[in-house]
């Protein structure tokens, strides 16, 4: 049991005060979240693997609430209070504790505890520009704290998404392989599946039935599944109604009959998810690798191509960013772009800072429409040991 | 803190039953100190053991943090309780006894969900149609976390039901469980059906010791004696 929240406050305290100095300084304004959220909105948003890991509680009144296991959602619905519809552009900063429910027991390298110091940019439509603003920004603010090597990862969802849309398959693949992009193993069987064999889909389902749905006429094959409900004394329960139900049997029947994905087009997503390279090569990587088989997604291609010379602009010295087309998030609200500042001493397990694109968090929190957000934290305790060189 | 081995057995219900009658018949007789509401014991005949009487969870508890040396409860709970249980406790011998699967069930209405895979492919396109993520009741938190990743599924989120659970799809609490049966026939009450791969584990009544108990000789030489018996 560690039973100092933090070692070295008063060196983390003034670090925090030279990184939120930076922020400040930019335009963007300091907030500070609630600590204690409500549980549902929060849980349903971040998903199970860190629900998993956040200390949810009830209070005396029934209100079931929990500790902040990040910042970011927290700034999402101080922003929705302020301003409803989203429809505004706003820059906010943060530095504070999160809180993490360690399951092999807490340590000071993974402390339950911790200090986040970041950034959020909402509403801006120039997405290029408002994501290398926001990781120059963090750059600085880690230079300023007195970092001086490190290396900046990055990957790019929209690069992935852009492949999915542009090679010939069913949407509803599409969505399949996107779903299983955070989880490496179950991409890869998704993959060979589709390929192999996407009538598997149907084997387990009754043949008779099957037989008698039209894929073409949905409100007559959901009359076909409502008689084989009440055939068998099935009662309709729960939230899906009979259309979806209906609608899950015609997506398998439509499954049985597509064609499967090609092995080339298989071979192309794999490759794809292989490229890691220093950022310029691997720019120049994806461009041969797309034009070889004929494969058009230059507006995606542009945008990886400009968001990397903003951020040479900026003063980031080209030899250190890394692309890697595989770089997903643990935390599954990212979008598009994503990030992470690395330092040898840590390695890549235990990055200083991360973040990236989240366009669909603000909706998820209550916003009426997807709004453009793009954010990032620090992690305080990591940045501080490693420029004592000894552990925080 | 004395040198015996601390043996933790069900305090209540039918696993205490069981368990009484499983051991008695080995030979292995369980006493009560004191008057019968008394939560420690002994086995007779037996010098160097300590029986204590907890609830079959607390057992999981006792194991896990070294307050028992050896103890009976069923292996869903250890799992469910103990998240590197294979590195904290030794399962020594299932008795038998106890017996009861953890399933994940869905309402039988669901005729295209039947297995884990077609769950999956569903769970995203209802997060799109109800704007929330599938809820899944279970009193198992643990064991369907890292059942569900190991599936692939990410788009769920888990309401902790504590009693009744097979009742939440069709209350609407939920929209499918994870929970034990043993013989399906609530689950079929309720209107629900187990997917066809989702049995998390076959479970029973287990004999357990603890890797992280302090074993002094005597608490070793009693688990001898006490295994030895339940193997004859």
């Amino acid at each position: 049991m560690v039973a100092e929240s933090a070692r070295k406050f008063e060196a983390l305290e003034a670090q925090a005060q030279r990184l939120m100095a930076v922020f400040t300084k930019a335009g963007y304004e300091a907030v500070a979240p609630a600590i204690i959220q409500p549980a549902d909105v929060f849980l349903d948003v971040v998903g199970e693997s860190l629900r998993a890991r956040t200390y949810v509680f009830t209070d005396p009144d029934g209100n079931e609430l929990c500790l902040r296991p990040d910042l970011t959602v927290p700034t999402c619905r101080l922003h929705l209070e302020r301003h409803p519809e989203a429809d505004v552009e706003a820059r906010y900063c943060y530095n504070g504790p999160a809180f993490r429910y360690q399951p092999e027991g807490a340590t000071a390298a993974h402390p339950r505890e911790f200090r986040q110091a970041g950034i959020e940019f909402f509403g801006n439509e120039s997405r290029e520009e408002a994501e290398a603003e926001v990781v120059s920004l963090i750059i600085k603010a880690v230079r300023a704290a007195g970092l001086k090597s490190f290396g900046l990862r990055i990957g790019d969802l929209g690069l992935f998404q852009a492949l999915l849309n542009a090679i010939d398959m069913p949407d509803r693949w599409r969505a399949r392989l996107r779903n299983q992009f955070w989880r490496p193993e179950a991409f890869r069987q998704e993959l060979v599946r589709l390929t192999r064999d996407p009538a598997e889909a149907i084997h387990d389902l009754p043949a008779d039935l099957m037989a008698r749905l039209d894929t073409a006429d949905l409100a007559k094959s959901e009359k076909v599944v409502a008689a084989y409900l009440d055939e068998h004394k099935l009662e309709l329960i729960g939230a899906r109604s009979l259309r979806e139900i209906t609608q899950g049997l015609l997506s398998a029947a439509a499954d049985a009959t597509s064609k499967p994905l090609s092995s080339a087009a298989a071979d192309l997503i794999d490759a794809y998810v292989k490229v890691k390279a220093p950022a310029r090569a691997a720019g120049a990587r994806l461009e041969d690798l797309m034009s070889e088989r004929g494969i058009r997604i230059e507006e995606a291609l542009e945008a990886y191509q400009r968001r990397l010379q903003l951020l040479i602009d900026s003063g980031i010295d080209p030899a250190l960013i890394e692309f890697s087309a595989e770089f997903g998030r643990s935390l599954e609200y990212y979008t598009g772009f994503v990030f992470e500042i690395v330092v040898p001493e840590l390695g890549t397990g235990s990055p200083i800072a991360g973040g990236g694109r989240y366009d669909g968090l603000l909706k998820a929190v209550g916003a009426p429409e997807p709004a453009p957000a793009v954010g990032s934290a620090i992690h305080t305790e990591r940045l501080l040991s490693t420029l004592d060189g000894g552990d925080a | 803190m004395s040198e015996n081995l601390i043996f933790a057995v069900p305090s209540k219900g039918r696993l205490m039953d069981q368990t009484t009658e499983a051991l008695g018949k080995k030979g292995l007789v369980l006493r009560k100190n004191g008057s019968d509401r008394g939560y420690r014991g002994e086995i007779e005949g037996m010098d160097g053991v300590e029986v204590a009487f907890v609830s079959a969870s607390e057992i999981a508890h006792y194991l896990k943090s070294g307050r028992a040396h050896l103890g009976i409860t069923g292996e869903d709970l250890i799992r469910e309780h103990i998240v590197d249980a294979d590195k904290r406790v030794e399962l020594l011998r299932p008795l038998g006894f106890g017996r009861a699967d953890v399933v994940v069930a869905v309402p039988a209405c669901w005729i295209d969900i039947r297995t884990m895979a077609h769950l999956q492919a569903m769970a995203s396109g209802f997060r799109r149609i109800h704007e929330r993520r599938l809820r899944v009741a279970t009193k198992y938190t643990n064991l369907t976390r890292r059942f569900f990743q190991s599936k692939g599924i990410g788009d769920y989120r888990i309401v902790e039901s504590l009693g009744a659970t097979e009742g939440t799809p069709a209350s609407g609490t939920a929209d499918l469980i994870v929970d034990i049966t043993t013989t399906g026939s609530t689950l079929k009450a309720n209107g629900l059906k187990v997917l066809e791969d989702g049995v998390i584990l076959r479970s029973q009544a287990n004999l357990v010791a603890s890797r992280v108990a302090d074993w002094s000789d005597t608490a070793r030489a009693a688990r001898h004696q006490i295994v030895a018996r339940l193997k004859g």
